[in-house]
This record gives structure tokens, sequence and C-alpha cells, in this order.
């Protein structure tokens, strides 16, 4: 669409950038993560950032029908005519729209293929903690959080050709090139001056309605509340907190110079920052009619966070138990008890919420059915208070999604579920859930190429081009997943569905490294990892290392450490 | 409370708002300006800010018109205009503005726009002339109530035709004070397809607009609009 208010141009600049999320534009433009490169690369660096999604299916056949290239928003120049192409990649489910965004870009599929003119194409995001499924079509990867490193990799780029600036990349800390050989795992990448930097001040504006339309401060990066399952949460280690007064002065020119009258308080756990009951009030009263929203509660402090969102906001909340019993989440570290459910869910109705939206997930580790209808029973004594306090206006929904294993988490090794498992498991949750509780269950067929792609190895990056090729793309939207695509390429790789992808796998069998081991150094050590899937076992617990108990695992160090709020 | 009557144009891609999305870029040009709107009454109150002739998506538009309700802590409507001018985005070209005791929002009489088709000049002048002197030109609409058919000459008119290298520019007014009145694209796919062409309808323009007598003597927003 382009045409955004504070959309930057700076015609003729080289090194030409473009930044790209692959999805489409409504998503992509609401992606914190490419407003921090945007602005970091256009204000801070002599470098130009430009910007390109990925055209729905519709607009994709009509310009191939038409010889259309793909252009970037901000000068309608081609992009395959840009120095470096980055693509943010959020998950798995997003790698076939970066095929398909190559292709209508008409720049070679293969980074082998690619020649001097064409632009060195870049991947970082959460999803590189495993890039082989990538990597036949990636010049280059960068492992972990760019912001520090950019000044270098826009440097890097200087170079006369398309070699050198290769070359110098790979000196740049962080990046991995996967057609160059190149010793050892890469090191996961830390911002150590986020706490000192601004959060995004001028963001793009889009002038139609995004998936998330408001100001978002990133108030602090990193979560140590240890759930074994989250990849997230050992990416993003350590904990740093931005101060209250830069989160403020942050959101109000922020409010200023876009014309919203919302902000978001967002993190891995927002309720977790030291300072969100300060920066809630003090945003509040920046002038009549600001709204604060948190992303979701902690079950264990909703009542607190409650307390300080806007008593007007009487709309929904989130609450993530995860797991419905308590061995079970024990095992996943979750620390909360039933009697701290029930008390936010008091605190929920209590507080003139109408809405609760709980989050589930199932096919974890240790599972059993008696767990899966526990979750029926934890929403139906939910609705039990719901209609004490709230009477008819309360609204309880159910989301269940199928946990599919990560890469450099206790549970990497962990075998996936499986589609027979899950999809009976499904139904049982159908038929114990009580009717008036809304359920929602996560599309169980994109969740097995999540499961398939999500540890991947050398050779996954076969089956995510044929199931491009016959047809695949915008695999996380019901409405376009093409199953029988994907159904079509793992047959031909001889793979089912939810199976691993990939020369050698499954890893966990063969007592084999895993392949994303070779690659990418998450800073967790490996005798962490085993320790938590051990404790996970026993249904022990891990402290939080906010709690002054340091649980080695191996982050910190080196320059890199916690910075809370004192 | 006051009211201000504010020209806008709508060009390049935000031609493809649709009605909703201008509203509210318009609206957040006025939070941005730092300009309080008045807020309605009621369980959701929501800004008093219209735009009292929707433009169909895809077109442009030289000459727009909006209605804001501000506060009295607003500026000079000078003032406003230079803010509103700073805080607009790409593509909504705050023209002018106009302070007014209008209460009423502004009923729209016609309108006349405007189209680059590409083609042969000669056929679709031809489809021109049998738009308005030929069979009655009718087109279907299918909504959830049913099927309706709406005879466009009866609210379309004026059309001409010029040829243009490589197509033809077209011109039509549309009356909104004879009820249900036809579409834009309608009339130019009603043509297009008598002269078997492609309708381009990314090429159409809304040139301008003219509102109830009273309303247009007494509120004029612009200076041009005394020719509207």
């Amino acid at each position: 669409m382009g045409g955004e208010f504070n959309l930057r141009r700076k015609p003729g600049i080289r090194p030409r950038i473009v930044l790209s999320y692959p999805d489409a534009y409504e998503v992509g433009i609401s992606n914190p993560g490419l407003q921090i490169l945007y602005e970091l690369v256009n204000d801070r660096t002599p470098a130009a950032a430009e910007r390109a999604y990925c055209p729905l299916p519709d607009m994709a056949d009509l310009m191939r029908a038409r010889g259309v290239r793909l252009w970037s928003l901000e000068s309608a120049e081609p992009v395959a005519a840009c120095d470096l192409w980055g693509f943010t990649l959020p998950h798995e489910l997003a790698c076939t729209n970066v095929l398909e965004m190559l292709d209508l870009a008409g720049v070679p599929l293969h980074a082998a293929e690619r020649g001097e003119g064409d632009p060195i194409v870049m991947g970082g995001g959460p999803a590189v903690a495993d890039p082989w499924p990538l990597a036949a079509f990636f010049d280059a990867f960068f492992i972990g959080e760019v912001e520090g490193r950019m000044a270098a990799i826009v440097e890097a780029l200087g170079a006369q050709t398309r070699a050198e600036r290769l070359a110098n990349l790979a000196a740049v800390p962080g990046v991995w090139l996967p057609h160059a050989a190149q010793a050892g795992p890469v090191e996961r990448q830390v911002f150590t001056d986020f706490a000192c930097t601004p959060p995004v001040e001028r963001p793009l504006v889009p002038l139609v309605e995004a998936v998330h339309d408001r100001v978002v401060i990133e108030v602090m990066r990193g979560c140590t509340a240890g759930c074994r399952f989250c990849q997230a949460g050992i990416w993003y280690r350590p904990v740093r907190e931005r101060p209250v007064d830069m989160v403020v002065a942050a959101a109000e020119r922020a409010l200023a110079a876009t014309g919203y009258d919302e902000v978001s308080l967002v993190s891995l756990s927002s309720c977790d920052y030291s300072g969100i009951d300060e920066a809630v009030r003090r945003i509040r009263a920046l002038r009549p009619g600001i709204r604060v929203s948190l992303p979701s509660l902690r079950i264990d402090s909703a009542a607190t966070s409650l307390a300080g969102l806007a008593a007007e906001q009487r709309g929904s909340v989130t609450l993530a138990p995860e797991a419905a019993t308590q061995e079970l989440r024990e095992r996943l570290n979750k620390r909360v008890d039933e009697a701290q459910f029930d008390e936010a869910v008091r605190a929920v109705f209590s507080g003139g919420f109408t809405g609760l939206k709980l989050y589930f997930m199932i096919g974890l580790p240790g599972e059993s059915d008696d767990d899966v209808v526990g979750i029926a029973a934890m929403a139906a004594a939910a609705a039990r208070r719901a209609k004490e306090i709230a009477r008819g206006r309360a609204r309880l929904s159910v989301s269940v999604s199928s946990y599919v294993p990560k890469p450099h988490t206790p549970f990497e090794l962990e075998p996936f579920a499986g589609e027979a498992t899950l999809r009976r498991r499904q139904a049982l949750l159908r038929e114990a859930m009580p009717r008036h509780v809304r359920l929602s269950l996560h599309h169980l067929e994109s969740s097995l190429v999540e499961a398939t792609l999500a540890r991947g190895g050398p050779g996954a990056d076969r089956l995510v081009e044929d199931a491009w090729r016959r047809g695949a793309r915008f695999d996380s939207w019901t409405e376009h997943f093409d199953e029988a695509a994907w159904r079509g390429a793992a047959a031909a790789a001889g793979l089912a569905l939810g199976d691993p992808a990939g020369e050698g796998a499954p890893w966990g069998e063969t007592g084999s490294m895993a392949p994303w081991h070779a690659i990418v150094d998450a800073r967790v050590t490996p005798a962490f990892l085993e320790e938590e899937r051990r404790r996970a076992a026993e249904r022990a617990t891990t402290a939080d290392c906010r709690d002054g108990v340091c649980v080695s695992c191996g982050v910190c160090g080196a320059g890199v450490e916690m910075e809370v709020l004192a | 409370m006051r009211t201000w009557l504010v020209s806008f144009a709508r060009r390049g891609p935000a031609r493809y708002l649709s009605h909703l999305d201008t509203l509210r870029a318009v609206q957040r040009t006025f939070a941005r300006a730092g300009v309080e709107l008045e807020l309605s009454q009621g369980m959701r109150p929501k800004p008093r800010l219209s735009l009292p002739l929707p433009l169909p998506v895809g077109a442009a538009a030289d000459d727009e018109l909006a209605l804001a309700r501000v506060t009295d802590a607003a500026p000079s409507a000078r003032d406003g205009l230079l803010a509103l001018q700073a805080a607009s985005p790409g593509g909504l070209d705050v023209i002018a503005l106009r302070e007014s005791p209008l209460r009423a929002r502004p009923q729209p009489l016609r309108a006349r726009y405007a189209c680059e088709v590409r083609g042969d000049a000669g056929a679709v002048a031809a489809a021109v002339g049998a738009f308005e002197e030929g069979e009655p030109p009718r087109v279907v609409r299918r909504g959830p109530k049913g099927t309706k058919t709406v005879d466009l000459r009866r609210s379309a008119g004026a059309v001409s035709c010029r040829a243009t290298p490589g197509g033809a520019h077209l011109e039509f007014e549309v009356r909104y004070d004879a009820g249900t009145a036809a579409r834009p694209q309608e009339v130019i796919e009603v043509i297009a397809d008598k002269a078997g062409i492609e309708p381009v309808l990314h090429r159409l323009r809304r040139v301008e607009v003219v509102f109830a007598e009273a309303a247009r003597a007494q509120h004029a927003p612009t200076q041009r609009s005394a020719t509207t």
C-alpha cells in the first residue's frame, strides 16, 4: 500500500536495503521488528531502507500474468535492484512466502545461482534459530538481535564486488553464510545497549487497517520465567528493561507522531516489567482518552496488573495457563496453581472486563488424555466464576494450539505428538468443552508443517521448495493453506507430515548432535538444556533468575548481563 | 463547539483506501495536528468527523469535503490549516479550511467524474452515444437482501468523450438527488463493455462535487468551491 505517515524516502542513496516481512502488508506493517530496523537504518546509518511485503495470491497471479516485478513501497523501484534484501523470518510457516517473493522479484531462488547484479539476500528473526529449511535460498543469516551490528552490515555493503561484500559480512559477528566455509557455530548476538536505546518513536502509520493499529513500545526484552517449551524465552535472554522515564517519553513522542490513542507495552511478559504500574499510570496521564494495553497477563500477577489498566477498558483479557493440570504445568515450569488461576479469573470479571480468553496447548511432552480433558474442566470452573460475578455479560473463550518442539529449548529433542494423537485430542476437547464456552482449535495441518520445518536439517530446504512449486504459500492463513501441496511434497521426500525434514532426522533417536547446534550457538549451554529436560521429567520447577538465583543457563558473561530496574 | 469544513485531495496510493480507511486517516491527521475533535454522546463516543460523499475505492479526487466538529480549544482556521497540512500523510493533501456555522451534514447534489480508458476512441464515442440514447443502461446489484436493477441513465449523464493518445478521456456526471444513484464504476464498466475495451478503474477521478444550494452558498469551504 505505502504512503504511510512517517515514511522515509532517501532517493539515490546507496546502499539501498529492502526490508521484508514475508506476509501480507496488513500483517507485516504491524511487526515491531521491521519498524525497529526501518528507523535504525534510515535515521542512524547512511543507508536507505525501503520495504516490500508479500502480495496476496490474487495480486501475485496478476503480477505474473502481466510481467510486473515486485517493487519497494518507498521508491517503486524493483526490489531486485537493491544491494541487500533483508527478511525478518517470524516462523516456519512463512518459508514458502520467501520463495514467492524472490520469484516475484525476479531474483534467482537459490543463492548459488545469484550473480554480481543480484542483491545479497539475508535472513534474521526468531525462525533462524534453525536456518536449515531456508539455507539454500539465503546468502547470509544474522543470528540474534541485529541492532548493535547494523552499522557494520551497512559498512560491509560498501565493497566493490559481491564476493567482497559477502566476505565483509562474514566478518560481522552473528553472520552465517550457508554457502561458505565457516568454522564453528555462530554465537547469537545480544543487543547490550537495549536498555539505553529509546524504542521506535516515529513508526510508520498505515493508511489501511492493520493487524495491530496502535503505538507499540517495547519495554523489556527477554524473559526468564523459564517455560521449558518456549523458544523465545531462550532466544531473547537475558532480560533487559528500559527505564520508565524512557518508556513514557517514547510513548508521548510516538502518540504525537502517529495520531494513535492507544499504547501497547510489549515484551515477552510485560507484567514482569519492573516499572509496569508506573509506566501505565504515567502514560494514561499524558492526555485524556489514552488507552494502554498489555499483550497478555501473567496469572500470578493478573489481579495487580488489571488494577493498573484503564477502568474504562471493558474489553477482553487473555490468560495463558498453557496446561490444565498441576502435574503438567510443573513439567512445563509454569509456576502457578489453581488458586492463583481462580484469583485471576475473579480479578478479570470483578474489574469490569467482560471477555476472558484462555490459552492452552495440547501435545505437550508427558501429556495424557486426562490433561486434555482437564482443559474443559478448567474452562468450566472459569465459566462458573464468570457467571457468578458478571452474570450474563461475560464471554469466555478457549484457544488451543498444538505444541511443536522447538530448537534450543529443553524440549528440543522431545517427539512431536503427531497427527493421529492431536486429532484424537482435539476431538476429546470438542466433546468435553461446555457448550457456552467458545472453543477455538488451531489448524492442525499447519501445525504438522510447522513441526516438519521447526527442527529441519540439511536438505529441508528441498521440501520447502517442492511445496512452493506445488502451490503452497501463505501457509499460516487457513484460507490459503494448501494441504495437498504439503502432503505431496512430504510424500515425495518420503516423510509423513509432522516428521522433521532433512537428512539424518530424527535427531533424538540417533544420539547425534541436532543440526541446528552445528550452526547456531544460542548461548545456553547443552548442560542447562539437559538439566531442564531432566527436571521436567521429575516435575521439578526451576526458579526465575530475576529472583536472585542464577540457574546457570550460560547466557550471561562477557559483557552480556541481565539489566533489571532497581 | 465549532465546525470546520476541510477540503482535501486524494491521490497516489491513497486512492485505494476504503471510505472507512479514509475517514480514519483524516481523523489521525487531526490527532497529529493536535486539533481535538468533539466526541459524540453515548456509550461509545466517536469523533464527530464525516465525509459526506464516500469515494469509490480506486478513485482519486481533486476536492473532497470533510466536516469536522472541533472543540473550542482548536486553533484558528488559518493555524489549523497549517497544522493539518503538516500532519497529513502522502496522498491525502489538505487544500483549504473554513470555519462554518453549519450544523447539518451537507447533502451532495451531483459529482463529476473523469476516467482515462485505453482502446479505440471511436468505439468509446459510439458506446457513449449508446449509453445516452440507446436502450436504458441497466445493472443488476446483488446484495444480502436480494437483487436490484438500477437504470444508470436516471442518475448518470452529461457524458463527454475525447480522443487521447492510445485511448479516450471520459467525463460524466452522477446526480445524488434522483433516487438510487449510479456508481461511477458501473458507468465506466457499461461503456467499456459496449466499446469492447477493458475498464481501467484505477484511472477514475472525481473532479468536482456540488452540495445542496444552502450549504454551498453559506458555507463554501474554499474559493474554488464558488464554481461548484
